[in-house]
């Protein structure tokens, strides 16, 4: 069993101001019940940054992926390779979300839409106007950034549309990791794993917000 | 018709905004201490042996400059615009009687998505000096637009 | 408040800062900002804002007042904040702060600092380095 946090930021992100090391202290400190990080970076994913050095000192896995911009709202990309980077540009806020959807399957990674119960911005919303879009099978339900009866209304239409619901924090400082996790039943150390994971759907949300 | 940000960004960032100079008194330092909540003497005593100004001062005198602290030709925008946020960062203490100088630069341009839809941000950087050339604070004003030329 | 009182994961006490219509009207005469967003409900409505708001810099004095309040004679070196959802005048929010890294060389400790409305929604989140002794 691995309890991820699936959506994260650090001072990579243009709003994030969390050092990845401050977030691996205060997960020790705090002896929050995560087994490791995934790291969102918007627009963008970082591919030189190395945190296997901390990963050893703190027994945490940290995993890299990316929040990228789309028609239908933000989208998180899980098993970014060099073949996906290629297929759109992470950095534009306009990529078609059916694009995105496609590229991920086409390499091998998983997109799955983040805060879709965001009012006016969220997957659902543009649902409301623009109709579904089809390849969705997984979005995140819950998000610690998430005002009251947000979440709520992402795992109600999430329920609707037969979609998996997963959690993440979205947090942009240290002290909001773990709000928001996502509880797998597999062991899982590294981004395929991961992939892997999030393909099998042996997987649910789950919330430590106080 | 909106701007192209790369073209944006190519064109502005690095252009200076020229440098503003702005006299520190005792008076204001104390007005925006307390209309900021503090308690603490060196901030609101005049008497006090360290009097000096609260951290986010010299943000006031870059806000106050508004849209005019942009350069001179930066496409005008449209509806509202809003502070997306600040960062200062404390060098020196700025006491009564500083006369600061401010040189203005962009220091980035980009665009997201958010709550608010749209959103173009452009990073705003004030270098503060003293009379002695000592730098005292580094403002960073980030300004939200939805930048749409005329 | 000395360094060596501090450890990784202290949380200050949190407050609830007067963001009154009258410290409002106080903020904007020294700023001389003649907005109506920030003292005038109505018109902030009538601009798609939920009421007056109140200045981004002035919650982020706020934080530093109680920072300076929290450590008497520390050192801001630094304050960072991001603006996300605006504060309403004559509300209540909450303002709170956690260390989140102590750095024994210098004497500096880095918090997060954060302005909660009462929604619950985050209207400023941050950082802020403070130095000790």
């Amino acid at each position: 069993m691995t309890i991820l946090d699936l959506h994260s930021h650090s001072i990579k992100s243009d709003d994030g101001r969390a050092k990845v090391e401050n977030y691996c202290q205060w997960i020790q400190k705090k002896e929050l019940p995560l087994d490791g990080i995934v790291l969102t970076e918007h627009r963008q994913f970082d591919a030189t940054s190395d945190y296997r050095d901390l990963e050893d000192r703190f027994g945490i896995a940290i995993m890299k992926a990316s929040e990228v911009e789309t028609d239908y709202g933000h989208v998180l990309v899980f098993g970014v390779n060099e073949d996906l980077v290629n297929e759109f540009d992470f950095a534009r806020i306009d990529n078609s979300l059916a694009t995105v959807l496609a590229a991920a399957q086409r390499c091998g990674a998983v997109a799955a839409p983040c805060h879709p119960g965001r009012v006016n911005v969220g997957l659902f919303a543009h649902y409301a106007t623009k109709g579904p879009v089809p390849g969705v099978k997984l979005v995140e339900v819950y998000n610690g950034g998430s005002r009251p009866g947000e979440d709520e209304f992402s795992e109600t239409e999430a329920a609707k549309y037969n979609y998996l619901g997963f959690g993440g924090s979205d947090s942009h400082i240290v002290s909001r990791i773990g709000y928001c996790a996502t509880r797998f039943d597999d062991d899982i150390t590294d981004i395929t794993d991961l992939v892997a994971a999030l393909k099998s759907e042996r997987f649910e949300a789950v919330s430590f917000r106080s | 018709m909106s701007v192209d940000i790369q073209d944006l960004h190519q064109q502005w960032v690095g252009a200076e905004c020229g440098s503003s100079s702005y006299d520190v008194n005792t008076d204001r330092l104390l007005a925006f201490a307390n209309a900021c909540g503090e308690t603490d003497p060196r901030f609101i005593d005049p008497e006090d042996a360290e009097f000096q100004s609260t951290p986010g001062f010299t943000t006031i005198i870059v806000s106050g400059q508004g849209s005019e602290a942009l350069p001179k030709d930066f496409p005008q925008f449209k509806g509202r615009s809003i502070d997306g946020g600040k960062s200062v960062e404390i060098h020196h203490p700025i006491r009564p009687g500083d006369t600061l100088t401010g040189k203005q630069t962009i220091a980035d341009i980009y665009e997201k998505t958010g709550r608010s839809g749209k959103m173009v941000f452009v990073v705003h950087r004030t270098e503060f000096t003293n009379q002695d050339d000592q730098p005292v604070t580094t403002v960073d004003w980030r300004w939200i637009t939805n930048l749409v030329e005329d | 408040m000395r360094y060596s009182d501090v450890e990784l994961g202290d949380e200050l006490p949190t407050e609830n800062p007067d963001v009154s219509m009258a410290r409002i009207i106080q903020f904007v005469e020294l700023t001389g900002w003649k907005f109506p967003r920030f003292t005038d409900h109505e018109f902030a409505r009538a601009e798609g804002l939920p009421g007056a708001i109140v200045p981004g810099i002035m919650s982020q004095g706020l934080l530093a007042a109680m920072i300076h309040r929290w450590a008497p004679g520390c050192r801001i070196k630094k304050l960072d904040t991001v603006f996300r959802t605006p504060m309403v005048v004559d509300s209540q929010p909450v303002c709170s702060a956690a260390v989140t890294d102590c750095d024994d060389d210098t004497n500096t400790v880095e918090l997060d600092i954060t302005v909660v409305t009462e929604e619950g929604a985050t209207s400023v989140l941050g950082t802020a380095l403070v130095q000790f002794g």
